[in-house]
């Protein structure tokens, strides 16, 4: 990486990091979350991104190499393959089910039944593997045959190849055009958890209604398995924040989401900011009645991209002075307006919540794929001509201190011990017993980790 | 307010099903009992409105009165069961997209209001939606839809009625949280919701009710 390209790098994220941390920076960040505009002026399909990993990479770059004013943005996609493996029912794959130029698309549905609550939730391997997965993944269906088998190895396998794959798209990003993350890791809130993959949106209503102690129970216990696995993927430097997309507050009552929602995701939210890491959290739909409640996490720690159907004015009211914010450009102004409004809105935007910092620049969430490309450049210029708050140059950005500062975060479920392999075989282990243990428990616990992220 | 509306106001499903029960053992007649039910409906859609309830409320009241009425519709003349709907609402996802939980949402709360409901599903091609206004003679027409690529496919489906000679007979509303006032026009619909009791309402305005 040319110094110049790594200066650009520092100058991007150390601009990021202090907005979120609401801290001085030179201007307001253009760092965008999900931005499928990018996909869409690739020319390329969405089928053909989300299988050929070239392509993928190829398109990420030639987009920040086209607009240079982006500091950086996120992709919202996966890669296709490792649905088909499975079969997996949750999604609805381009080119597969939908049309090639389509979004994926979930399919929620009431996959655990009202009354498997307490299965679920004492014997969480098991539910998973006789009764949830065979429901979800097609290639389960008919348990113990070879088709069956393959199809695990199969998934096992094709984490490799992602993996690799991921890691070199990072890196041409931040090599080649200076380009950061925007997120790394994931944690998922228990009650969209719960409600999303399990009971579905149906099901989940009447849970709260009909038993509201099974799905605080069940939130209790999915906390524990995000905790044991959510710090682990997120950056050990500390350097990005991990992403949350939330789907449900928009739908509850403040009672329900005081009760069913706030509690494990705070609790969650918190051990892991704890442990020293940020967050970006999509907050979907109108958090209105809910998001007063991001003032209680410590100041500059949880950056929100508020929603279309939202008030940013108001957002920035409730708890804009502990958070930063994004958003507060309409979807429909991007896709049907004229360049001449984006610019007035963002002016009025940089004018008004973005005064004194505190505010990124986005759609509801993300940038939509039919975003007018007149529109889009409007955008970004009127950011570097009305988001200028002085003259200095960028802040630098910062690492984090390593490991969880003290935080000990739930063990990960295991399926078979090394105690029990030892002593089924009698093994009297002659050499390092500790080195043959730990990768033996460390595999074991990744794959339990795969069984119950399904 | 009786005590069977006042318990479905509350959301006291437990209570609601006993009160039906007692009165039908006391040989009151379904349809008065559904009337009582749907004053308890129209107090819910009353809470909404004014902010005291939100839409998981909502949409249980409407779950209630579906388990109510899955007891009472059997016991009513066909006839008078006809008698007691409001009128015909047809909806569905445009095609593009397979998001379903706003549609149902719609979907059951017109149901609870007394509509006939026609629900196409997801992911619904245009010459459906135009064969189906066609055959039921429907005077609304509902397009939903999560995602904002779907506008033009919203537009498709409005120009496709008026190609087939069908747009003066129906009022088309478009829902969703992506829609607004901005893509009403774009579409060519005559209304937009951006939540689902708008379009409870408009519809009952197309009705005359």
């Amino acid at each position: 990486m040319t110094s110049e390209l790594q200066q650009l790098y520092n100058d991007r994220l150390g601009r990021y990091q202090a907005a979120i941390a609401l801290e001085t920076t030179d201007r307001v960040p253009t760092a965008f979350a999900t931005t499928y505009f990018a996909e869409k002026q690739s020319g390329y399909t969405y089928q053909q991104i989300m299988y050929d990993l070239q392509i993928w990479e190829d398109m990420e770059v030639t987009f920040a190499k086209k607009y240079p004013e982006v500091d950086l943005f996120r992709t919202n996609l996966s890669w296709s393959p490792s649905w088909d493996i499975t079969n997996h029912q949750l999604w609805r794959v381009p080119g597969r089910d939908i049309s090639p130029t389509s979004l994926q698309q979930f399919n929620e549905q009431e996959w655990m039944k009202a009354d498997e609550y307490r299965q679920f939730i004492d014997d969480p391997i098991g539910y998973r593997m006789d009764v949830y997965l065979p429901r979800i993944l097609g290639e389960y269906q008919d348990r113990g045959s070879v088709r069956s088998y393959m199809a695990f190895l199969k998934a096992g396998m094709s984490r490799s190849v992602y993996g690799a794959a991921a890691m070199k798209r990072i890196t041409r990003l931040e090599k080649e055009c200076g380009i950061p993350q925007g997120t790394a890791g994931m944690f998922g809130a228990p009650f969209d958890i719960l409600s999303d993959t399990y009971r579905g949106f149906n099901g989940i209503m009447r849970d709260m209604f009909r038993q509201p102690d099974a799905v605080l129970e069940a939130c209790e216990h999915i906390l524990q398995q995000q905790l044991s696995t959510s710090w682990q993927m997120a950056d050990p430097l500390k350097r990005y924040p991990i992403f949350i997309a939330t789907h449900k507050p928009c739908f509850m009552s403040p009672k329900q989401f005081d009760k069913f929602y706030w509690p494990t995701f705070y609790k969650g939210v918190k051990t892991l900011i704890d442990a020293g890491w940020k967050f970006r959290i999509f907050l979907e739909g109108d958090w209105g009645a809910h998001w007063h409640h991001m003032a209680e996490f410590p100041k500059g720690t949880v950056l929100c991209d508020i929603d279309n159907e939202a008030d940013i004015f108001a957002a920035k009211e409730s708890f804009g002075f502990q958070q930063c914010i994004t958003g507060g450009i309409p979807t429909d102004m991007l896709i049907l307006g004229n360049p001449e409004e984006i610019r007035a809105r963002v002016k009025l935007l940089c004018e008004t919540v973005g005064k004194d910092g505190g505010w990124i620049p986005n759609g509801g969430g993300h940038i939509p794929e039919d975003t007018k490309p007149e529109n889009f450049r409007a955008l970004l210029d009127a950011v570097l001509e009305y988001g200028k708050y002085s003259d200095n140059p960028a802040p630098q950005p910062t690492v984090g201190t390593p490991g969880t500062n003290g935080v000990v975060f739930p063990e990960q479920g295991i399926v078979t011990p090394w105690d029990v392999i030892k002593k089924e075989n009698n093994w009297k282990i002659p050499g390092d017993e500790e080195l043959i243990k730990s990768w033996w428990e460390r595999l074991d616990k990744m794959a339990y980790g795969w069984v119950c992220g399904q | 307010m009786t005590n069977l509306a006042e318990a479905l106001r509350d959301l006291n499903e437990d209570l609601v099903n006993e009160l039906v029960e007692e009165k039908l053992a006391n040989g009151v007649n379904p349809i008065d009992i559904i009337k009582e039910c749907n004053e308890g409906i129209v107090a819910v859609g009353e809470l909404f409105a004014s902010g005291h309830y939100y839409l998981t409320e909502l949409m249980f009241s409407a779950e209630i009165m579906q388990v109510v009425m899955e007891k009472l519709e059997p016991m009513i003349a066909k006839s008078s069961a006809a008698e007691q709907t409001i009128g015909t609402f047809v909806i569905g996802t445009v095609s593009g997209d397979i998001h379903d939980i706003g549609k149902n949402i719609v979907v059951n709360l017109l149901r609870s209001h007394g509509f006939k409901v026609i629900d196409l599903g997801v992911d619904v091609p245009v010459e459906k939606f135009v064969e189906i206004v066609r055959e039921s003679g429907t005077k609304v027409l509902g397009l939903s839809a999560l995602l904002n690529s779907t506008y033009p496919e919203m537009k498709n489906v409005i120009e496709a009625l008026t190609e087939a000679g069908l747009r003066d007979q129906v009022k088309i509303i478009i829902g969703g949280t992506i829609t607004s006032e901005t893509v009403r026009e774009f579409t060519g619909a005559d209304a937009f919701a951006t939540e689902a009791l708008t379009g409870v309402k408009y519809a009952k305005s197309v009705y005359g009710k």
